[in-house]
């Protein structure tokens, strides 16, 4: 019978295609799945805290699972560790932890594609769901760079033109190597490139850094929903790198 | 063809086929039909044709006052913080904090109102209160004068914590370029622990025209 399998983070090939062999169903956790207040995540998990794992927490509060993959290696981070021991708490059904530490490289056509950035990231996160190689794609010359992993609020995506290269754990997470360091650090010094962190991530020291390393790199982070104020400095930065949005004439 | 920069507190106004300086309005007593060609500021998608984001129209107005390739330029608004820093004429670094830098401006201006003091008679203080939000650093000057201190103190102890974390925000810069109704404030400039420059209000109407600039004309 189909089974319903949570999955957080990217867990490793083999449990993929177990998964998939079983023709059961993905439930990707890190995502919003549920139409719910984040908030009532606090019962079980800090307000200040990761806004993907209080997703995490919020979708498992509300949806009907199977069993969940949480991976919470190099791959992923120690706030998923620490997530998991509440979701075994939490849930009636198996939690089990991965260690994700795959190595072989499938590429990432999609971050050097020429598909609107958030069409990109819809496409790679839902990858993660398979285990077969990528159709060939088209790289595009990018005119600036996204480093980071797939925001909470996509919507902040929509900002970048169509030619935005992806970088960092999302590249990682294509690649299917996400505990590959030497990926996540990789960025284009010729392009203008937003360095992104969620708020309260470890990972926003790692931003912060190649942001000051990069010749035209601004690092920004953004908590629950990007606010008017992260999508002015992403916007300024864009246009005052020559990217100019919709300037109109005025008659 | 009518420029607006239009501030939580003060709109600056600027028609460029007129010869006046621009002109500075309180935005509770703006007429609520005025609408501009071009405008920034937190109501310009709404009372504008064409509208830019601040930071855009801050980098730009700097650029044209700024005749140096590397500085840093603060905004200071009733009710936010930005900047930008500039390195070999590009802007390599900025910032807009609309949350922990907020209200600064307003609760300046509110309180000289309401204790009725003037800035420009108040002597910097040896410390200040550590605040990173003017509404919360409130209560910083409320606990002083109940504890003896004159309200003129308080209040001047506050403003200098409103220039040190204004200052930290914009990473500690050496020498600052100021932009905002408070290059008016004497206690304000004097507060900061580094070299000021103030370019007064008008700052992001001179990016307003320079976005003019780029506009194509039919």
């Amino acid at each position: 019978m189909n089974q319903r399998i949570g999955i957080v983070g990217v867990p490793p090939l083999a449990v993929i295609e177990e998964i998939t062999r079983a023709g059961d169903t993905f439930i990707d956790l890190d995502e919003p799945q549920v139409q719910a207040s984040l908030d009532q995540s606090a019962s079980r998990i800090p307000r200040v805290y990761c806004a993907i794992l209080r997703t995490v927490v919020l979708n498992c509060m509300h949806l009907s699972l199977d069993r969940v993959y949480v991976d919470v290696g190099p791959g992923k981070c120690d706030c998923a560790l620490h997530t998991a021991e509440v979701l075994d708490d939490m849930l009636s059904v198996p939690v089990i932890r991965t260690r994700n530490q795959d190595v072989h490289a499938f590429g990432y056509p999609l971050c050097t594609s020429r598909l609107p950035l958030l069409e990109k990231f819809r496409l790679i996160t839902k990858g993660v769901q398979s285990a077969q190689p990528y159709p060939v794609r088209v790289r595009c010359e990018p005119q600036c760079g996204f480093w980071g992993v797939p925001p909470r609020d996509f919507s902040l995506l929509t900002l970048f033109p169509d030619t935005t290269h992806i970088f960092g754990w999302t590249r990682c997470m294509e690649n299917k190597t996400p505990a590959s360091l030497d990926l996540e650090r990789v960025f284009d010094p010729d392009i203008p490139t937003v360095f992104f962190s969620q708020s309260f991530c470890a990972k926003a020291a790692l931003a912060k850094h190649l942001a000051a390393k990069h010749p035209r790199g601004i690092a920004i982070d953004c908590d629950v929903t990007a606010g008017s104020s992260t999508r002015a400095k992403i916007e300024a930065f864009l246009e005052l790198s020559g990217i100019e949005s919709d300037l109109r004439s005025i008659d | 063809m009518l420029l607006a920069d239009f501030g939580t507190s003060y709109c600056k106004i600027l028609d460029t086929e007129d010869r006046r300086p621009a002109r500075i309005v309180a935005t509770r007593e703006l007429d609520r039909s005025f609408c501009a060609d071009l405008a920034t500021g937190h109501n310009a998608a709404r009372r504008s044709r064409k509208s830019i984001n601040e930071l855009t129209a801050l980098a730009r107005g700097g650029q044209q006052l700024v005749n140096r390739p590397d500085f840093v330029l603060l905004d200071c608004g009733s009710r936010d913080i930005k900047f930008v820093r500039f390195h070999e004429g590009k802007v390599v670094d900025m910032g807009w904090n609309a949350e922990c830098g907020a209200s600064m401006g307003f609760t300046i201006e509110l309180l000289s109102a309401y204790y009725r003091l003037d800035y420009a008679t108040m002597p910097v203080p040896a410390t200040g209160f550590s605040i990173t939000c003017g509404v919360l650093g409130m209560s910083h000057i409320f606990d002083a004068v109940v504890s003896g201190a004159s309200e003129t103190e308080a209040v001047a102890k506050f403003v200098r914590g409103i220039a040190h974390n204004a200052h930290r925000f914009a990473n500690e810069p050496e020498e600052l370029y100021l932009s905002g109704g408070l290059c008016d404030n004497p206690l304000f400039i004097a507060s900061f622990p580094c070299r000021i420059i103030p370019l007064g209000r008008c700052v992001l109407l001179e990016g307003l025209q320079a976005t003019l600039g780029k506009v194509p004309s039919r």
